[in-house]
This record gives structure tokens, sequence and C-alpha cells, in this order.
């Protein structure tokens, strides 16, 4: 068995004074700690925020959100892929309960990326309301499903 | 054989309740008799699902595609295999290997011959078993993996062509048995609430499960960036995706677990502590699963997703929450500490910082993960935040956690004497100025943040080897024994403590590969005509020609490339696309070629009528470096659970030596 602490002979409990005086010095430790984990987390935040939106949400908001960052949220549309040989851009359109966005995007396109298939875009509002994405996150099926 | 199936499911519940009521009243009236039986109906319920498991991987091997989960996940095309991962590939199966593995741990569970918690064992059973019949019953009753389709389709959906890979194939049981593997250790804690038996013994208990699940899960979560990295061609292992976040959090704070747990064994402080890190990190494991299967965030893997199921995690995991933190609550007298933490500079110390640090980490991936939600809650609007957030808040604190990899090591416990500190962190501090001035001469200088993280992890090599020198020098003079011969004789003789030595060694490496790959990649995209060639830092890579041709359901297009450096030839590479026609799925394969140095990875974007290709070129420091370190922190996590084959010897008393663990 294990020898315990308080068995052993000679020990006793330090006095509360000291105790506080101990506890002290690691509860504003804790407390440093935790402050400098809040302010990178606001660091981290000021610069990664996005406002999320499904479409409908994003094209009732009209003009107002034009240059920030947002995430939005809608289906490919089935038939709306436009992808010119020869380069990168790409362009579609994002739907949701009836309600379109034309997206343009200009990279490598993930292999999850299908007509149909469930995905968020995120970018921002060019001002002639097509949504420029910089980030394509289609969802990862778990399964096949037939195309729409 | 569905019925058999469904029938199975139905009996082995009735047992799971049963055990669970035998082992209360058995515990709470003391017939010995009861338990016994509550015992029995573990080991039953181990059997029924193990038929049952059976019985649903018969009915894929024979392609019975009037089962509805048969038809979903499997076809007749799918190699064996692929097959069997099939029983874990969806939702409906998942939740089945997941009662089943709980089934099988709860029988070695009550099995296991041992000399203390044995009181223990009732209450642990009886709460295991309670999980067990949640599972159970969404089995039955939300997520029926027997039911039947009303026609029977001539062949099945098969398996998403991305998910076939060893690395997927392997992922899914290793996370899911990581998950389940926390219930034991989780079980302990609230027996030892319930029976007011707050000392050592659940601890002592608990160790190896929870070594055993953090294994597990950090094989899970390996085999999952490893896909994503060679099969989703984006050139990354880990995104800060809810999902990922998800298993990533229960690992943090089993990973603060096993280190607060020797804090206790060896000062017994910390109690209150130990316990909620057990009870957060089961929670944070349903929380995983609840996460995949609700859709209630917006992640890349949310999966079909069922409101109903949903709401029964959640459920689930409030019951768990409330529950023992009632019970911790109403045994909080019982739970003061023994002992005084004495000075800032100490072993303890570190480990509470280190802790500090881990569920700090774990509160703001929690934070940021959520954060959709919550900002909806209080403002109105969802607002989510992307991988700088969690890199913000991240990496300073892992570059700490490692750094206190290195410098616990060299504090004593208790108090550290001044002299102490100096002779023990001379040569390994000496060794990392060193470090520091020859990184800077060879240019790392442009990236100072990857400057400091490298010093910091050649600093903590250093410390790990300083220390093993040390001590099996002190071996070699006592013993006579050569230095090679005296550290294999430590190792062995002390396998919990150099097994966490290794495990360090391995998060080094790991966070080697991750600044390294994180701060130093170059990426090029070109579009080349047969013949042309793009350059990427030393690499020229040539696009000799490509080969195009169809089968049955899918095209594969195959570019030939040839890379060179400086006129010298390195290799050829092969990137590939694919395109199903069915299921209009297309298939990236890149091509990567890894050396320690860096990996050279091409993705095959695109191609035109004109014979012109499209290639993103990426060069990716040090990777190999991460994937190295995951497989010697995993050894080291296997090396620190494998027994003594002596018998245990007695345990070492608090507050003195340092020859357990780390």
């Amino acid at each position: 068995m294990k020898s315990d602490l308080r068995q052993t002979p000679g020990y006793c409990r330090p006095a509360l004074g000291v105790d506080l005086l101990k506890k002290k010095k690691f509860i504003i430790g804790g407390a440093v700690l935790l402050l400098a984990i809040g302010f990178l987390a606001y660091r981290g935040f000021a610069g990664s925020a996005a406002y999320y939106y499904t479409v409908g949400e994003l094209l009732s908001q009209g003009n107002a959100l034009s240059g920030k960052v947002l995430r939005v949220n809608g289906q490919v549309l089935a038939g709306s892929v436009e992808q010119k040989p020869g380069n990168l851009d790409l362009k579609f359109t994002v739907t949701q309960s009836g309600q379109n966005l034309p997206v343009t995007y200009r990279g490598v396109v993930p292999d999850t990326f299908k007509p149909g298939g469930d995905i968020v875009v995120e970018g921002s509002l060019a001002p002639d309301g097509t949504f420029v994405a910089k980030t394509l996150m289609p969802k990862c099926p778990s399964k096949y499903l037939p195309v729409g | 054989m569905t019925d058999i199936g469904y029938v199975l499911l139905v009996v082995a519940l009735i047992a799971a309740v049963y055990s669970a009521i035998a082992f209360v009243i058995g515990r709470r009236q003391g017939k010995p008799a009861l338990v016994e039986s509550g015992r029995n109906a573990v080991l039953a319920v181990c059997g029924l699902l193990t038929l049952c498991v059976a019985a649903l991987l018969y009915l894929i091997l024979t392609h019975s595609f009037q089962v509805e989960y048969i038809a979903s996940y499997s076809s007749r095309g799918l190699p064996l295999t692929y097959l069997l991962s099939s029983l874990w590939a969806g939702n409906e199966g998942s939740v089945l290997f997941w009662a089943w593995v709980l089934s099988i741990l709860a029988a070695i569970m009550v099995v296991q011959k041992r000399d203390v918690g044995a009181d223990l064992v009732p209450y642990a059973g009886a709460v295991t078993m309670l999980t067990e019949t949640f599972f159970l019953v969404l089995l039955l009753f939300v997520a029926n993996p027997f039911r039947l389709l009303p026609f029977t389709p001539p062949d099945g959906n098969g398996l998403n062509p991305l998910l076939q890979n060893p690395g997927m194939f392997f992922h899914p049981p290793f996370l899911l048995g990581g998950y389940v593997g926390f219930t034991i250790p989780f079980a302990f804690a609230v027996s030892a609430l319930l029976s007011n038996r707050l000392g050592d013994e659940w601890l002592v208990v608990v160790r190896r499960w929870t070594l055993v699940a953090w294994i597990m899960l950090s094989i899970g979560n390996l085999f999952g960036g490893w896909w994503a990295y060679v099969e989703l061609g984006w050139g990354g292992y880990f995104a800060w995706d809810p999902v990922e976040n998800a298993s990533f959090m229960p690992w943090l704070t089993a990973t603060a677990f096993l280190h607060s747990m020797m804090m206790q064994r060896r000062r017994g402080i910390l109690k209150v502590w130990n316990i909620v890190l057990i009870v957060a990190t089961f929670a944070l494991s349903i929380l995983g699963t609840f996460l995949t299967r609700s859709g209630v965030l917006n992640s890349v893997h949310s999966f079909a997703s069922s409101p109903l199921l949903g709401s029964m995690y959640l459920g689930f995991i409030a019951v768990t929450l409330f529950g023992s933190l009632y019970l911790l609550y109403l045994r909080f007298p019982d739970l003061r500490s023994e002992a005084e933490m004495e000075s800032l500079v100490s072993r303890e110390s570190t480990f509470l910082l280190n802790n500090l640090l881990l569920v700090g980490a774990t509160f703001a991936i929690l934070l940021g993960t959520f954060f959709p939600i919550i900002s909806e809650a209080v403002r109105g609007v969802k607002v989510s935040v992307g991988p700088p957030f969690f890199n913000w808040v991240n990496g300073p604190i892992f570059l700490a956690v490692v750094l206190l990899a290195g410098v616990c090591t060299l504090i004593g416990w208790r108090r550290a004497s001044l002299k102490n500190l100096r002779h023990n962190f001379l040569w390994p501090g000496i060794a990392g100025v060193v470090l520091a001035a020859l990184l800077f001469a060879l240019g790392v200088r442009r990236h100072p943040v990857a400057l400091l993280a490298f010093t910091a992890c050649g600093f903590v090599v250093f410390t790990i080897v300083s220390e093993l020198l040390r001590a099996a020098g002190a071996r070699h003079r006592i013993r006579g024994e050569n230095i090679l011969k005296a550290s294999w004789g430590l190792v062995t003789a002390n396998r919990p403590r150099y097994g966490g030595y290794l495990v360090h060694i391995g998060v080094v490496l790991m966070a080697i590969g991750i600044v390294g790959s994180q701060a130093f990649n170059v990426e090029r995209e070109a579009t080349l005509k047969p013949g042309e060639s793009v350059t990427v830092n030393r690499y020229v890579v040539t696009y000799d020609s490509h080969d195009e041709y169809q089968t049955q359901n899918k095209s594969t297009y195959t570019a030939a490339l040839t890379v060179s450096n400086g006129g010298h030839f390195l290799t050829r590479l092969a990137p590939q696309k694919y395109f199903y026609a069915d299921t209009q799925q297309t298939v990236t394969e890149v091509a990567i070629r890894s050396t320690w140095a860096e990996d050279l990875y091409v993705i095959p974007v695109g191609t035109q009528d004109d014979g012109t290709a499209t290639f993103k070129v990426i060069v990716n420091p040090l990777v190999k470096w991460l994937w190295t370190g995951g497989t010697i922190l995993v050894l080291g996590g296997v090396v620190a659970f494998w027994p003594n084959r002596r018998k245990a010897a007695p345990a070492p008393a608090r507050a003195q030596g340092e020859h357990d663990g780390t």
C-alpha cells in the first residue's frame, strides 16, 4: 500500500496564512494564463470571424454586406457548373429554397464538390451581386447519393 | 437473418438493463450472488452483440440489398476489405460497432482479476451497462441497421470512392474505439463517487484503460489526417473543421488526465480536477459522435442527419454531465487535497501548467467550434470563426506545452533547488542556444516563429536525451553495463516513465512537421503543354505526356511527369484523375514524392482538349516528420501501456523518488 503523506510522522498541515500565500501565487499565475489565452482568442477572432448566412438570409440583406467576409450555405445548383477549359476559373450557382446566388471561384476544386451537393462557400460579395469565393467547403458525404 | 439480428438486439437490451440493476442492488444490499449475476449478464451482452455483428457481416457479404443499410453502403463490385469497412461506414453500422466494442471492453473489465479496486467494479459495471443501454435503444428505435426496404434493389449504392483508401479503412474503427474506450475510466470515476472510495484506487484501475483509449484515439486521428493528405488532394491534414475539432478535444483532455492522475497518485492533490477531466473527456467523446451525426454545426463531415438522433445524444450528454457533477458536488468535502503545492518551481507546477494549457486549448476550440450557435443565441447573427482563430489561440499554447514537456523532465518533484536546476539545465540549454544559432545561420531567421518553435523542439529532445544518458550513466557506473544495455534496462524497468518520454519525442517530431509545413510551404499553379515544365523551389517538374482511357464505370486520366533538380533526374510522378460517370464523382489521386526534407505534392487540376493540363505543385517541408512523430507517439503509448512481466512492484511512496511516470 502507499504511504500517505498525512500519516507520515512529523507531517502537519501548513498554517492557514502560508496556505493562502502559496495559493495566491498559483491563482495569480492561472489568471495571467487565462488572460493570455483570452487575448489570443480575441486576436484570432478579429482576424477570422465571418458572418454565416444561408442564401436567402444573404440576399435579403442587400448591399449592406458588400466587402465583409461571409460564409454562405446552400446547395450547388445542378446544371449550373461552368468551368472554362484552360484556366482554374469556376462559375456555379448556390441555391437554397429557390433562391440563387451566383458564385465565382478560382483555384483547385475539391473532389467532394458535386452538382446537387451541400456546400459552404467563404468569400465576399462583389458590387455586381456575384459572390467571389476564396474557399469552397463541400460536405464530405459518407455515401453515394443519387444526383438530383 | 434480419429478424435474428433484431431479436439479438432486443435480448441484449434486456440483458444490459438487468445487468445494471443487478449490479446496483447487489452492491447496495451486499449480495455477491446478484453482483455475480450482473457480471454474467455483461458477458451475455457481449456474446449477443458479437452474434449481432456477425449477422450484419453475413448480410453484407451475401449482398442482401433488401437491408436498407447494406444497400446504402455496399455494392457487388466492392472488394472484400471495403465490404468489411461498410460495417462501420454508415450511421447505423457505426452505432452497432460502438455498442459492440463497449460490450467487449465491459466483458474484459468484469473478467479481469484485480488486486486493487475490485469493490469499484459493480457500480462501474452498472454505469457501463447504462451507457450500453443508451446505444441499444438508439439501435432499436432510431438507427436500426437491420431495417428492410420495401423492395430489393439489384445492387447497392456502394462506398464513396473517396473513402476507399486504407486510411479510411482504419480511421473510423480506431476513432470510435477511442471514444468508446473512455467509457470505462468514466465508469470507474462515477463508481468511486457513488461508493465514496475516493482514494487512488480508481486511478490505479483506470490508468491503463485510459491509455488504451488514448492510443486508439491517437491512431484514429492520425489516420484521418493522413487520409486527408494523400486522398483529398488539398495538401493539408487538419482544417479545424467542427468534426475534426470534436475528435481532437477529448484527446486533449485525456492527455491532461494522464498527467494529472500522476499528481494525485504521488501527492494526493487535484482529486476533484481528475474527476472533472475524465467526465469531460467522456462527454466530449459523446459530443464528437453527436456533432458528426446531428448536423447541428455545418461541418464538411456531418453525415446523413436525423434530428431525433441528435436530441437523444444531447439528452445523454446532459444526463452524463449533470449526473456526475451533482455526485461530485455531494462528495466535495471528501475530495480535499492531502498536500499543498509547495513551490512554483517544481514538477507539480509544470504538470499543473500543462493541464491548464491543455484544458485552455480545449476550451478555446470548443468556443470556436460552437461560435455560430453562441453568437446566434446572443446577438441573433451566426458568426463563424475560421482556421486563423484556432491557429492564433493554439499556436502559442502548444508551443508552451511542447516546451513544458522538456522542462518537466528536468525539475524534481515538490521543490527544485537552484543548484539542481543549474546543473540539469546547463547542457540542454547550451545545446538549445547552439541549435538556435545554427538555424538562424541556415536562414530560418526569415520566420522568427518557426525559429522559436524549432529551438523549443530541439531543446526538448536534448533534455530527454540528457536525462536518459544521465540515468543510463549512473546504471553504467553501478552495474557496469554498457550505455546501450543500461538504457534498454532503464526503459524496460520503468515503462510508464520512458514510454511517456517516447510520446514526448513523438509530439516534438510532430510539432516540427506541423511548423515546417505551415511556415515554409510553397505553392504554384501552372498550365502546361506536353514538354513544358514548371519550377518550384529547386524542383523542375516536366509534363511529358498523358494517358486517358475509359472503363465501364469510370474514365481515368494519368499524367506522366518527370521531376529533376538542376538537370539531375529525381523521379517520375503519375498523378491521376478518375471520373465515375454514374455518380458524377471525381477522384483525384495526387502524386507525392516524400523525403525527410520535404514533400513534392502534385495535384492534377484539369485538362483541355488541346492537350494542355493544369497542375498545382506544392512543396510541403517536413511532412514526413509529422507521420513519423505520430508513429513514435503511438509506440510510446504502447510502451507505457505494456504490462510489467514481473509481478507488479509496489506502488511508489508519495513524494519520494521520481521513478514512476513523467
